[in-house]
């Protein structure tokens, strides 16, 4: 009974509080016989012209104007020369290449991999080609290039699918995941020590995540404003969206080509022939050799 | 050096829209391309009023600011063109604009839209005056002859005006001065008594 009257009461007080909002709401200062000044007018029309430009168009036109180059300016500088300086100060992990490889990556998951780096590295070019667009001086070259953008997006699209539902499994993060980026995998000492990781390490998580769902929703953007589908505000929303995601990706891209080709010794070999050398993988990727070993893979 | 500009008088556009087919007719634009419209708000009620938009060659224009190839150019008398040879049809002078004014064709490659185009003040573009390829991408050059724009040239009740800033701003001043304000402004309460 209590509890009847408790709802009975709540929703009389929402009605009322609905009856209140509308009767405050005016109607458009403009609708009238009487006289009413032209700026009036001329506010209303500008809700009509093209969305709501205040709130999105001029945050895109700010961002495109100031900021979205000479963020990736920077980026495309600073990632490698840090990276360079890793390679110098620490180098590359050298496991022994002695003991029963194991086998870590299927045909299939090998060759769309390939696939889907040929597309995304020219996904990347051309979208750079755009950003940097005034440096070839627009015209046709870049206009072909924007057309190849669209194009392979759908290539790459295709692969970014297959290696997520390939590798999804291999990637869900993991308590001891975080105990990776405490010691950033290890990766910040010369010396080797055993790292907690599954058949991806906390990174190649990262990089997986980011590659497969944010590859989706730069297609999806992507698609939005090829075509222009949707309405003026949704396209501005898209184009910012697509601009930033991109440039986690390059970011991403650019670590992860550094530390699958010269992070470790024998890495992009691993993704060539499709096998990791047994100390490494016990090194690298302990809990998933452990896994191996309990269920009769490896004998050590 | 004279700075042109639009202004479209509200209490006098009667959506004739004979700029919209002035524009479309004098420079062959192509269906589907709107560069100049008429909008209205509050059609078929009290306080119903028009107006006619095409590009605003602005003074700081947005669209100038975020191409990525830098095919939007102002010239001194303010008038924005777009270089139809630079220009690669991303589409952001559209998102930054206010006023909706860049248009894209149908393009020709894999579905995609073509270069951009806009309403030009009747000004062309970067090709050479009077020229074949001026007329067929920009259509014709009216500034360049001293003539006036198509569309405020046609324009039945002269509510579009277009040209020197200065003597636009001072036509509208004396128009708004002769209406009046507040109780004495023309307006249907004048008219009908109705307050």
């Amino acid at each position: 009974m209590k509890k009847i009257l408790i709802a009975l009461f709540i929703m009389l007080f929402v009605a009322g509080a609905m009856v209140i909002f509308a009767e405050t709401q005016q109607p458009s200062i403009t609708k009238s016989y009487g006289v009413v000044s032209t700026t009036a007018y001329y506010k209303d029309f500008n809700e009509v012209f093209t969305g709501d430009w205040q709130k999105y168009g001029q945050k895109f036109t700010i961002l495109q104007e100031k900021y979205f180059k000479n963020i990736y300016t920077i980026l495309i500088i600073a990632t490698p020369l840090i990276f360079l300086l890793h390679f110098l100060v620490i180098g590359a992990f050298k496991f022994a290449h002695s003991g029963e490889k194991i086998p870590w990556y299927s045909f299939l998951g090998r060759v769309i991999h390939w696939i889907a780096a040929v597309t995304f590295v020219i996904m990347l070019i051309s979208g750079l080609a755009m950003i940097y667009g005034n440096l070839f001086g627009g015209g046709d070259f870049i206009r072909f290039l924007r057309y190849t953008h669209g194009i392979v997006a759908i290539v790459f699209g295709v692969t970014a699918l297959i290696l997520f539902v390939l590798w999804v499994k291999d990637a869900i993060p993991k308590t001891y995941d975080i105990k990776w980026f405490l010691v950033m995998g290890g990766y910040l000492s010369k010396s080797q020590k055993i790292i907690k990781a599954d058949k991806f390490n906390a990174g190649q998580k990262v990089w997986f995540w980011l590659a497969t769902l944010g590859g989706i929703i730069m297609a999806v953007t992507g698609y939005i404003m090829y075509f222009f589908a949707g309405t003026t505000d949704t396209l501005r929303i898209s184009v910012m969206i697509h601009i930033i995601l991109g440039m986690a990706l390059l970011v991403m891209f650019i670590v992860h080509v550094y530390m699958g080709v010269f992070s470790v010794k024998g890495s992009l070999q691993s993704m060539i022939y499709g096998y990791k050398m047994p100390e490494e993988a016990k090194m690298l990727h302990n809990a998933h050799y452990e896994k191996l070993k309990k269920e009769g893979y490896i004998s050590e | 050096m004279a700075r042109m500009r639009f202004l479209c008088d509200v209490e006098r556009c009667i959506d004739c829209a004979g700029c919209a087919v002035a524009c479309k007719e004098g420079h062959n634009v192509p269906v589907g391309i709107n560069r100049r419209r008429v909008i209205s708000i509050n059609e078929g009620e009290p306080g119903e009023k028009s107006i006619s938009v095409a590009c605003m060659h602005c003074s700081d224009a947005p669209c100038i600011a975020v191409c990525p190839v830098d095919a939007l150019y102002q010239r001194d008398d303010g008038i924005v063109n777009v270089n139809k040879d630079t220009c690669i049809g991303c589409g952001y002078c559209f998102f930054a604009c206010p006023f909706g004014a860049p248009q894209f064709p149908k393009g020709n490659s894999f579905g995609a839209r073509g270069v951009m185009d806009k309403c030009t003040f009747c000004a062309g573009g970067p090709d050479e005056d009077f020229s074949d390829r001026e007329m067929k991408l920009y259509g014709q050059n009216r500034i360049a002859e001293g003539k006036v724009p198509l569309c405020a040239g046609m324009c039945s009740t002269k509510a579009l005006l277009a040209g020197d800033g200065d003597k636009v701003a001072n036509i509208y001043r004396e128009r708004v001065f002769k209406r009046g304000s507040g109780a004495n402004a023309w307006g249907w309460s004048r008219a009908y008594d109705k307050k």
